[in-house]
């Protein structure tokens, strides 16, 4: 059972927080073209390395976060910043 | 015949308390703590099972845990490990696979064909007729080797733990007991988990100085508060972060249980599992390893045979010698593999050893043949922490590999072999070490918690790992033998199998193991994996570590499916009125975790009294979220595609909110209580997940917004009062003003209803009769619904379920989120185009849902092809279609829709549906094909307006 | 039925497996009395400087496709490179289940095509695949996922596939190890019932398109890692698929030229493409599987629970094969978790209450590409030469054959075959996801 580095909360169960994916970066929508709506809905880096996602701390603070996790080893590093404009899951 | 021996010390039994069980029906004595094999060993068997392709007849081989010819059925628990289970009063024992009986077992005619049914014939045949594959499949499934499953067997008390022990030390030998005691001294609190019903290891079967050191140790570490023992348990899986899986066989009240242990630091001390040799009859019974032997005499007082030959390549198979003698057993050969003497085979009956063949040529008479040829290091734990095992050749054995993280350390023979004085002197070592990393992995995770630990303590520096050094000693490579035998004895793989297989190209490890299904039986290959890489490496002609082997997957010691599942903790949920219902004669549905009304015994009469007098219904499990600050109605304008920000004190909106996809998510109405108070309600099953969708908008996109959420679903109880007579029935109960002026239709008003204060009230209408929804705080609903009922009677006030709710709602049209929409649903496919307001800055899914309107986007690329909503009404009143049944293009089988909603309407008393179709099917009088569930077909016709009954809503707004 | 399958198989040629060579009961008679070996069944192969067309990933889903291209196309100077041993991925992970139940006409089209293809694969590739037609139970424990099953059941009739909803009665004579009682703390209300779904050994199918392409000529090459796509011109920075066409592959044995490249991996998709600089709508989940001590069978059928997360059937060695719904994190690491079994083992006993001294032996995991509409991503791509066969998800393994065939139709033509089209990478940019999402259930 990993043990997710919640920012309030300390490392918790990731039974106790949902996994909400690649943190993505959301186009301004009054002047986004289809493509650029649509490769931020579906399309992903999925990569094989360090990746920034988003978690959601729901047994415990009730916070939504980023952390950055190597997809490989499981590491964690703590992301350095809170949402970035426009950042979102 | 009895083969019991005089009491001997060091001999675990205790002969003053005889236990009698049965075995295939007769009767047989043992004494309490044999196991099962050793009582039945004593008292004379020999064969305890049939192999599974050739049913050749099995011996003991290991005589313990592992041993694959000793699993056999006791009750109704297949499978059992009867070398290992401790025999008790009245098991009623029995062998598995053979049939009528393990003495003459019919399917050993397959032996005589074995050459014919090499591993992977069945690839190779049974391929035409392909019709008859399913009864050769019958008959190979005859061939299943395991145990029977009772399906009446009761379910029994099983149970869970979880443990935060600083130190876990897997297995209690020599160097695991040394551990422990260290660890606890320097301050850890430790778990150590034995897999044998005792601690010590091979200690116990060691002589007098051996048996009296392992007493000190264990009397040590039963005698250390910090030290919590688990016996008959083992460490079975290592997952994230140390979190440990143990399987605590031996428990006073459940029949087995799982322990989740997050142990700061594990120490793996499983000692060495001993290795059989390859050749030919090394299968026949009367063939065994030195532990077997030892343990069969010194633990159990049995002896194994009369006369034995021993091949010995180190110093296990020397101390069987003496045992055997000691015990009585005329060893009439020593072979010494250590100087290149080896054994090529036995001779006998299928069922006992007669002689064996040396490699010099000679044959010796003999009935048991004991071999000592090596060694296995059970590194199962250490790969599931990241290791991966090394060849090492000088001793004949995979070892560690060095890559381990800090918090998971190995000791004892896992690691090296040396005296006793060395595997303690390591064993303490590793203990100290381990115990002095967990105090630095507790500080840090108290550092990571807000307030655990004051930032003023420092976190202690990471000590050196200075132990002893324990070397793997050398050992000569004894793996196969000149001639071939079982490798794989649950899977009866002869190494013959092997060499075919990778001459056939199936010359990788994982390749050949699934080609033979050798390691894939029930010891997961213990006993059988460096075997397999050294015959697989001897068909290459490559070393074993070219070869490398296969990856050591959890579980290490299998675990009932009891035991993993532990107890059921799944809660249901009930509103405070549910008493009541019970006591009223509801059926009750499940929804989601929620237990409510279906109904009370005619839903029809329900809906017909809602529509004529007034009816009440309990809605507690509706989702209901508080909201407040400044900043709500930019919220509410994000989440919702129509608009809030002019939303007036007590005026009450209904909103559709959509995914970024534009897919419709929820549904629900808001009403705003107060300035900065709003209370917004969403489906039931949506209640969650609308609530962790808004704060993901406030916490990533907004965090500059003034808004707090709370959810308040259970914090208030929700009853719907509906009916022509609802408005009349409610005056009588609140201080609030009802009257159609002062409480019109979609508003909100707070006051109290039956005494209750702090109720919530809403003027809407679900159900399409003038309702209210009372919203009171959840401890008080039942008098609210007391009184409701009590002061209603000449009114005919009832109260009525979810189907009839549900009756109504499809009466007037309204569609259910989920069930009317489904996940590729975008919103102008309700009909509802105009809650879309394109003209705000910006909500959930507003380009897509420009784009759909638009007809498509810059491709094109949608537009005809997307289904809508719409009311349908079948030619035949009385016929009610099922839900989903499809609709088709009149005499074809191309689907242009489905009904997602139907009902025999009691009001209208016809069928009255809801459905999804194509565009070229959406216009009004449009006559649609249907095929109902039994293939033949009728028709329906579309309706202009999704409300089967008072479209214009005139009863709402009375 | 039977023979509406044979019918629509197609042309049926001699098969690629001759002489000596073919596995039969004579030849196991025959050599058993020899003591002779049967012959390797692929071949090693020094790696070539050029092929025609190169597909990277030896399972299921690239093995099919390059004996197809053999067999059904003529086109012969294929290699076929894996990381690893031939199936060892997905194609070597899975519970081997079969079936053709889904929920859109396209959907239905598709993986009946599949089960078609599986029930004459014994013969076709001279290899015992072991398709046991068990019968294949959907249990559903909600009104609403009663009313999927009748959604899947009506439109797998009107396809022609044997479905249908049947009730807790007809599921217990079914299946009598099954708790249908009411008693339970989420009733079965009914199932989807689908006859000619079942299970077949999986290990078999990938051996067998192995052998018959490495006998049709095709080159297979294990221990070979692409570790780059070569694309001339396009603009391979964007991370849209910025065009371009592939000129080769470069791997740990050396270098190769080739005009076509087929991404058939899964767990590795969006590596691969990225090589060629394209962006797939893939995030990869691990989906864990356990298996049990074998026991006397005594489950005859394939039984899911998509509101328990939970499937399950029984081998012919009488082992219990369970898997549930992917882990709920991304990661590329395939190591199991505990959690899993725990509760892949509660809610089994719920469906199954008399199992519970069962042991579990081992389980494992393997890698799935999720796509957002439960549905692959098939076809070209923005970059010429370069072609997907990916997003399979926890569906895989049973569309390998069906997979095969119309993936080498579509480099043999340069079109895109109709079965397929609705899988194409376009429709994300197009906002056309499949009606499979529709219904989102889990655990295929």
């Amino acid at each position: 059972m990993l043990l997710v580095p919640c920012p309030h909360c300390g490392p918790r169960n990731a039974a106790d927080l949902r996994y909400l994916g690649e943190t993505t970066v959301r186009p301004d929508p009054s002047s986004a073209d289809p493509d650029a709506w649509r490769s931020y809905l579906y399309l992903r880096d999925n990569p094989a390395g360090w990746l920034t996602e988003t978690w959601y701390c729901r047994s415990g603070c009730r916070r939504y976060f980023t952390l950055e996790r190597h997809t490989v080893t499981n590491e964690f590093r703590q992301s350095p910043l809170p949402f970035a404009k426009g950042e979102r899951s | 015949m009895s083969r019991r021996l005089p009491p001997r010390a060091g001999e675990v039994i205790d002969r003053n308390e005889p236990v009698r069980f049965t075995w295939n029906g007769a009767e047989v004595t043992g004494y309490r703590r044999d196991t099962i094999v050793s009582a039945l060993a004593g008292a004379g068997e020999r064969i305890f099972s049939r192999s599974m392709k050739y049913h050749r007849p099995r011996g003991i081989l290991t005589a313990d845990y592992w041993d694959p010819n000793c699993r056999l059925q006791v009750g109704d628990e297949p499978n059992v490990r009867a070398a290992h289970r401790l025999v008790d009063h009245g098991m009623a024992v029995s062998a598995q696979n053979a049939w009528p009986s393990l003495d003459f077992d019919v399917r050993a005619a397959n032996n005589a064909v074995s050459r014919f049914l090499t591993a992977g014939f069945y690839y190779k045949t049974f391929m035409k007729p392909a019709r008859l594959w399913p009864a050769y499949e019958r008959v190979l499934a005859t061939f299943a080797p395991g145990g029977t499953v009772d399906l009446d067997t009761p379910h029994g008390y099983y149970d869970k733990r979880y443990a935060h022990p600083d130190v876990v030390v897997a297995g209690g030998g020599p160097a695991g007991l040394a551990a422990a005691l260290a660890a606890a001294d320097t301050g850890a609190r430790v778990m150590l988990v034995e897999h044998d019903h005792r601690l010590g290891g091979h200690l116990l079967i060691g002589g007098g100085g051996d048996r009296a050191a392992a007493a000190e140790l264990v009397s040590a570490v039963t005698d250390h508060p910090a030290i919590e023992v688990l016996l008959d348990s083992t460490v079975t899986g290592r997952y994230d972060d140390n979190w440990t899986a143990i399987v605590q066989r031996s428990h006073p009240v459940a029949v087995e249980r799982l322990i989740k242990a997050r142990a700061k630091v594990l120490v793996v001390a499983p000692g060495l599992i001993e290795r059989p040799y390859v050749f030919g009859g090394n299968d026949r019974p009367g063939v065994m390893l030195s532990g077997a032997a030892r343990r069969l005499i010194e633990l159990y007082s049995i002896k194994p045979g009369d006369r034995a030959v021993v091949l010995s390549g180190n110093t296990s198979g020397d101390a069987a010698v003496r045992s055997l003698e000691s015990a009585g057993v005329q060893v009439v050969r020593v072979v010494d593999a250590r100087i290149g003497e080896t054994v090529v085979a036995t001779h006998g009956s299928p069922k006992r050893v007669e002689a064996v063949e040396l490699a010099d040529g000679t044959t010796v008479d003999a009935d048991l043949l004991v071999t000592a040829i090596g060694w296995t290091a059970p590194t199962s734990l250490l790969n599931m922490a990241g290791d991966r095992p090394v060849y090492d050749e000088a001793a004949a054995r995979f070892v560690p590999g060095g890559r381990l993280p800090d918090t998971v350390l190995a000791t004892g023979g896992l690691v090296g072999d040396g005296s006793l004085d060395e595997l303690v002197a390591h064993g303490r070592a590793t203990g100290e070490l381990a115990a002095r990393r967990a105090a630095i992995v507790k500080a840090t995770l108290q550092a990571a918690t807000a307030r655990a630990r004051p930032p003023s303590e420092p976190i202690p520096e990471p000590p050196a790992d200075d132990r002893p050094v324990l070397h793997p000693a050398p050992h000569p490579p004894l793996f196969r033998s000149a001639s071939h035998g079982i490798v794989d004895y649950s899977e009866d793989v002869n190494s013959k199998d092997l060499v075919a297989a990778a001459a056939e190209g199936y010359d990788s490890v994982e390749l050949i193991k699934r080609f033979t299904t050798s390691t894939m039986g029930p010891e997961q290959g213990k006993l059988e994996t460096v075997n397999t890489v050294a015959v697989l490496a001897e068909a290459r002609g490559e070393s074993i570590g070219e070869v490398g082997t296969t990856v050591w997957r959890p579980p290490f010691a299998p675990i009932t499916l009891g035991a993993l599942g532990g107890r059921v903790f799944e809660p249901t949920r009930v509103s405070s009125i549910h008493a009541w219902h019970e006591a009223n004669g509801m059926t009750p549905i499940l929804a989601g975790q929620w237990i409510r009304p279906e109904h009370y015994g005619d839903p029809a009469a329900e809906v017909l009294n809602v529509r004529t007098n007034v009816g009440i219904i309990d809605v507690t499990p509706l989702g209901k979220l508080d909201l407040r600050g400044a900043d709500v109605p930019r919220l509410l304008n994000l989440l919702y595609t129509n608009k809030w920000m002019q939303l007036p004190v007590g005026g009450v909106r209904y909103g559709v909110m959509c995914a970024e996809d534009g897919v419709v998510m929820d549904d629900g109405v808001t009403g705003r209580l107060g300035d900065d108070r709003y209370l917004m309600t969403t489906t039931s099953s949506g209640e969650g997940t609308v609530w962790e969708w808004a704060e993901n908008w406030l916490q990533t996109l907004h965090p500059e917004w003034d808004v707090v959420i709370t959810p308040v679903t259970t914090a208030f109880t929700s009853i719907n009062v509906a009916g022509p007579r609802s408005r009349e029935l409610l005056g009588r109960l609140t201080d609030v003003d009802l009257s159609p002026d002062a409480f019109g239709y979609m508003n909100v008003r707070l006051g109290s209803v039956a005494g209750v204060d702090g109720s919530i009230m809403w003027r809407i209408g679900f159900t399409g009769e003038l309702s209210y929804e009372l919203h009171v705080p959840a401890g008080h609903g039942l008098t609210v619904w007391e009184a409701l009922l009590d002061r209603g009677a000449d009114l005919g006030v009832a109260p009525f379920g979810l189907e009839a709710q549900r009756i109504m709602r499809l009466e007037k049209g309204h569609f259910i989120v989920g069930q009317d929409t489904d996940g590729l649903t975008r919103m102008p496919s309700t009909g509802l185009e105009a809650l879309i307001r394109l003209d705000k800055d910006d909500f959930a899914g507003k380009p897509e849902l420009a784009w759909a309107l638009d007809g498509g986007d810059a491709d094109g690329a949608v537009g005809p092809a997307v289904p809508r909503i719409v009311a349908i009404q079948p030619t035949d009143p009385n016929l009610v279609p099922a839900e989903a049944c499809q609709v088709v293009r009149a005499g074809t089988n191309e689907i242009v829709g489905r009904i997602t909603s139907s009902r025999f309407s009691p009001t209208l008393e016809r069928s009255i549906c809801l459905g999804q179709v194509l565009p070229e099917a959406t216009a009004a009088g449009t006559v649609l094909t249907v095929v109902l569930t039994d293939g033949t077909r009728t028709t329906a016709t579309v309706m202009a307006h999704h409300a089967h009954f008072d479209p214009e809503g005139a009863r709402l707004r009375v | 039925m039977t023979t509406m399958r044979m019918l629509t198989t197609g042309i049926r040629r001699r098969s690629a497996v001759s002489g000596s060579a073919r596995y039969s009961a004579a030849g196991l008679i025959k050599r058993g009395i020899t003591g002779e070996s049967w012959p390797r069944a692929w071949r090693d192969h020094e790696l070539k400087s050029s092929y025609d067309v190169v597909i990277i990933g030896a399972g299921v889903h690239g093995l099919a496709a390059a004996y197809y291209l053999a067999a059904n196309h003529g086109i012969t100077n294929v290699a076929v490179l894996d990381k690893g041993y031939v199936g060892g991925g997905g194609s070597g992970r899975n519970t081997a289940i079969v079936r053709s139940n889904y929920l859109t006409p396209e959907g239905v089209a598709f993986y009946d095509r599949s089960l078609t293809l599986y029930n004459t694969m014994a013969g076709d590739l001279n290899i015992n695949v072991m398709f046991s037609e068990r019968g294949h139970l959907t249990l559903a424990h909600t009104d609403s996922a009663l009313r999927t099953m009748r959604w899947r059941a009506e439109v797998n009739k009107l396809q022609g596939i044997d479905s249908n909803v049947i009730g807790p009665d007809e599921i217990k004579a079914l299946t009598p190890s099954l708790d249908t009682s009411a008693n339970t703390r989420y009733p079965i209300l009914g199932a989807l019932y689908h006859p000619p779904g079942g299970t077949i050994r999986h290990d078999a199918v990938n051996w067998g398109y192995a052998r018959a392409a490495n006998a049709l000529g095709v080159q297979i090459h294990q221990n070979t890692e692409v570790t780059d796509i070569v694309v001339v011109g396009g603009e391979r920075e964007s991370g849209r698929g910025g065009g371009g066409r592939v000129t080769g592959v470069r791997t740990t044995r050396g270098d190769i030229a080739t005009p076509i490249v087929l991404n058939a991996t899964a767990g590795w998709a969006s590596l691969i493409a990225a090589m060629a600089g394209v962006r797939l709508p893939i995030t990869t989940h691990p989906l864990q599987a356990a298996v049990t001590e074998p026991v006397k069978v005594f489950l005859p059928t394939v039984v899911v629970s998509g509101s328990l997360h939970v499937y399950v059937s029984q081998t012919d060695r009488g082992e219990l094969v369970f898997g549930a719904s992917v882990d709920p994190f991304a990661t590329y690491d395939m190591r199991g978790s505990l959690d899993f079994t725990e509760e892949l083992a509660g809610h089994v006993l719920e469906l199954m209450p008399g199992i519970s001294k069962m042991r579990l032996l081992r389980q494992w995991a393997g890698l799935c590409d999720m796509t957002p509409d439960y549905s692959p991503v098939m076809g070209f791509t923005p970059v010429e030469g370069f072609l997907s066969d990916v997003g399979w998800g926890t569906y895989g393994f049973k569309a390998g054959p069906v997979s095969g065939e119309q993936m080498a139709e579509c480099i043999a033509t340069g079109r895109t075959p109709k079965l397929i089209a609705p899988f194409a990478l376009e429709r994300f940019t197009a906002g056309q996801l499949v009606g499979e999402k529709g219904a989102a259930a889990v655990g295929h």
